[in-house]
């Protein structure tokens, strides 16, 4: 498993594409945390969400799934390598980009948002090892939020991105059902990582 | 060491690899030819726990590949054409691939020479043409300094110089004693190339034989030209072989050149042009595939066939008729070669 994260840390550092969005996203996150820290919580979340899927769907949309699996075929390790990988490059985003709002004087939303954010990136990961394919799971989450979460539920139901919010606030119950269904979509993937790596 | 042992996998009702057995031994090349869609590369993929059978067993050095300790220090592969991050250099593809597998990352650079890359080390994947590609992935193989290579079609793209290259790698990688499992479509190149043949067509392994012994079995082809082809056919005929009439000059399978000369004094026909035929690779793969490949007759029995098993039998009543199918197919391959 440290093999693949460390192999998974380097990918990142030298694929241009990757660490070039680590920068822009840290640098947008800086931006938006001297105009309000909410708003600062809420890029972290949807960035590390979005590092988490692309850290995985990429082995896919590239091929290099096959490397990857040739190279450690438990794939369940593979698995646990990847999230975890996904955990440290969020918890690096937020800690980087969220340094204004510990600087203006508030440890506690920066420390609860450095413990949730996080774990919008281990679903996002777990949810690429199930979907495999970034333009699905981007597009179906926009439309999971847009008209599921937001116009169903209006942001209040106990729904993963709704439950993001108000655990990056604070708020305990909220966070246990985020984490709850992150639990609920990493048993999907564990399920899912079984399937065959098909030939283009 | 290779060995593929009843290797089986169903989609649904079709069964694109079925019941596959043959072996890869150390020091020898063995190439796996088909053509496209006749189960290579899920048969390669299954040995390679990508793709998981339905049934059967695919064994490297005793063991399936998720059972190996460190596989990629056991088995090299090239599969696809090319896998590699696009935006990654090729030395950061390879140190990355040298973290996963526990490589030494001083083989890198070494590597990359080796391939022919070293002064593209530092340039994008995603701007490498096909045949570097191909390199890369060879690279990305030996990075363990595995003793068993699998290689999927590895010459795509690769120029006549990389194809000899590449041909010079594998060889000498066999003679060093390791197993090397070759599929291509390259026929004219794999010759050169292989020791053992292994011939698959709709999922199933058609002819397993040292290359040597298959040109043998095929070389018994003879061009017979003389004075009266119709009385010198019947005569080669009543001795048991296989005439064919192309123009004015005899296809004869089944006798050697002293029988052929024999028979024709025997039956009083100059002979005008008496020549071996000898088959490349490529003829006898062609003429055991369409001997196996159904007729148009056969497909629309065995469509009715299907019908009747979906409409009544159960799988297990099915399973003689298959056995039937493969000794029929079987004898019709021998018909060939003798």
């Amino acid at each position: 498993m440290i093999a693949v994260v460390r192999s998974e840390l380097y990918r990142l550092s030298t694929v241009r594409s990757s660490a070039m969005s680590v920068a822009v996203f840290g640098a947008f996150g800086i931006l938006l945390s001297l105009v309000s820290a909410d708003m600062w919580a809420l890029l972290a979340g949807v960035a590390a969400f979005g590092f988490g899927v692309t850290g995985v769907s990429q082995h896919h949309q590239h091929r290099t799934a096959v490397q990857l699996y040739l190279a450690r075929p438990r794939r369940i390790l593979v698995l646990l390598g990847q999230l975890a990988t996904a955990v440290i490059v969020s918890v690096g985003f937020t800690a980087a980009s969220g340094a204004v709002v510990l600087i203006q004087g508030d440890p506690k939303r920066y420390l609860i948002t450095l413990l949730v954010a996080p774990l919008m990136a281990v679903l996002g990961a777990a949810a690429a090892a199930i979907v495999r394919s970034a333009t699905f799971l981007f597009v179906g989450f926009a439309a999971w939020i847009l008209f599921v979460e937001a116009m169903y539920g209006k942001m209040q139901e106990p729904l993963p991105f709704s439950a993001y919010l108000d655990a990056a606030n604070g708020d305990v119950r909220r966070l246990l059902i985020l984490l709850g269904w992150t639990l609920a979509v990493i048993v999907g993937a564990l399920f899912a990582i079984r399937r065959d790596l098909n030939s283009d | 060491m290779i060995e593929l042992i009843e290797l089986t996998k169903s989609y649904g009702r079709v069964r694109a690899v079925d019941g596959v057995t043959f072996s890869a031994v150390p020091g020898r090349v063995t190439g796996f030819l088909g053509l496209n869609g006749s189960g290579k590369t899920t048969t390669l993929r299954m040995l390679l726990g990508l793709t998981r059978p339905t049934s059967g067993l695919a064994l490297i050095n005793k063991r399936r590949y998720r059972e190996l300790s460190h596989p990629a220090r056991q088995v090299g592969a090239v599969l696809e054409q090319g896998i590699c991050q696009p935006g990654q250099s090729g030395r950061a593809h390879l140190i990355t691939q040298a973290l996963l597998t526990g490589a030494d990352r001083a083989r890198v650079d070494p590597l990359l020479e080796q391939v022919g890359l070293e002064d593209a080390a530092e340039q994008r994947c995603g701007e490498y043409s096909l045949g570097m590609r191909q390199r890369l992935a060879v690279a990305t193989a030996l990075l363990g300094d595995p003793a068993v290579l699998i290689l999927d079609e590895p010459a795509n793209g690769l120029d006549p110089e990389g194809i000899a290259w590449l041909r010079e790698l594998l060889r000498e990688h066999a003679r060093n004693g390791g197993t090397v499992l070759i599929s291509s479509h390259l026929l004219a190149e794999l010759a050169q190339l292989i020791d053992d043949v292994v011939i698959i067509s709709q999922g199933t392994v058609r002819h397993v034989a040292p290359l040597d012994e298959l040109y043998g079995s095929a070389s018994s082809r003879l061009r017979i030209r003389g004075r009266d082809p119709e009385r010198l056919a019947r005569a080669f005929e009543e001795a048991g072989a296989h005439v064919g009439i192309d123009g004015d000059s005899l296809d004869v399978i089944g006798l050697t050149q002293q029988d052929a000369g024999e028979i024709a004094f025997e039956a009083q026909v100059p002979i005008y042009e008496l020549a071996t035929n000898s088959l490349s690779l490529e003829q006898i793969f062609l003429d055991l595939v369409s001997a196996s490949a159904p007729t148009a007759a056969e497909e629309a029995v065995a469509a009715e066939a299907v019908a009747t098993d979906e409409a009544a039998e159960t799988d297990e009543a099915a399973v003689p008729k298959e056995e039937a199918a493969v000794i029929d197919e079987a004898a019709a391959i021998e018909e060939v070669i003798r």
